[in-house]
């Protein structure tokens, strides 16, 4: 396999499966989510039309390998439940566009399909995200996972604090499986990530901000 | 690391208005002998970064003066207008939209 399509197909690997956000807002509603770490950083900016689906742009780039994907990202909002206590969703994700590679080598299509899930209490949260990749040659799935523990529960308006684990793996990366302890805080429409990635000793910042 | 840098900054800086900024509850205070009071009851109201969505929604129809939202209790409390009406048909329709699910509506609520 020429080595630039597997550069390049690791640096599309790394279009990493973020656990981080649930992608559709409601009916009429526009979100700009953005995310950076060791990998890469994105920028996902969607309108729901309705409180099922939302689609919207979506670029990434990835700094090992100074490559950046540039799209479109369908998001539908699969199954939601709705408990007294509770709340759990089942996203399906589709996206499709460009992957600008290494200087000189033209750009290619590229497609990304994922799935989402989430399971959310007042106190405690877990998810689960799970993308494929299909650039030329390269195919390849990554997986994600969050646990997340509110410390204090705050009430509507104020400022919410959790703690959360994630664990991630990227097959084809140098380092497969990768750790971030992180905190989330949101108030009012804005949401703010903070971590540390302990495999790749790279800092974690997201955002989502809902208007 | 420079883009980085300049993305943290710039969250830093967008977030500090909304820290500093404490929501108003949709409208002005509810004049006095003001409208009916309901209390909704919402199944799926856990995260209040997605409930902003309930204070959107709801607090956009034109009968409703305010909106609170209990996350305690999954109750979201509808101060309407004077004189304005919203049957439970419609505020199923709202909450439906706002992506929760309406399970009974209190109404003549004690202020």
């Amino acid at each position: 396999m020429p080595s630039r399509y597997l550069a390049a197909g690791l640096a599309l690997a790394a279009l990493a499966a973020p656990a981080s956000a649930r992608p559709v807002s409601y009916a009429g509603g526009w979100t700009a989510m953005q995310e950076n770490n060791g990998m890469y950083s994105s920028l996902h900016v969607h309108y729901s039309p309705t409180a099922t689906d939302s689609i919207g742009l979506y670029v990434e780039q990835n700094w090992d390998m100074d490559q950046t994907f540039t799209g479109l990202q369908y998001n539908r909002l699969v199954r939601r439940w709705n408990a007294p206590q509770s709340q759990g969703n089942l996203y399906f994700k589709l996206g499709a566009g460009v992957a600008d590679p290494f200087q000189g080598v033209e750009a290619e299509a590229a497609s990304f399909a994922g799935i989402a899930a989430d399971l959310e209490t007042r106190r405690v949260f877990v998810s689960y995200d799970v993308r494929a990749r299909d650039f030329g040659e390269d195919e390849s799935v990554s997986h994600a996972a969050r646990l997340g523990v509110a410390p204090h529960i705050a009430e509507f308006g104020a400022l919410h604090t959790w703690a959360m684990l994630q664990v991630e793996n990227h097959p084809d990366a140098d380092e497969p499986i990768t750790v971030t302890p992180l905190l989330r805080f949101f108030k009012g429409p804005l949401l703010v990530e903070t971590g540390y990635t302990l495999e790749e000793e790279e800092f974690l910042l997201n955002w989502t901000w809902r208007f | 690391m420079k883009l980085i840098k300049a993305l943290a900054l710039s969250a830093a800086l967008s977030m500090t208005p909304a820290l500093g900024h404490t929501a108003p509850e949709t409208s002005a205070m509810a004049e006095p002998g003001g409208g009916e009071i309901l209390v909704a009851n919402v199944n799926g109201l856990v995260c209040d970064f997605c409930a902003q969505s309930i204070r959107k929604i709801v607090g956009q129809e034109d009968a409703v003066q305010k909106v609170h939202v209990d996350l305690s209790k999954g109750q979201v409390r509808i101060d309407l207008k004077p004189g304005k009406k919203l049957d439970d048909a419609a505020i199923e329709k709202l909450i439906r939209k706002a992506g929760y699910s309406l399970v009974s509506v209190d109404r003549n609520v004690a202020k």
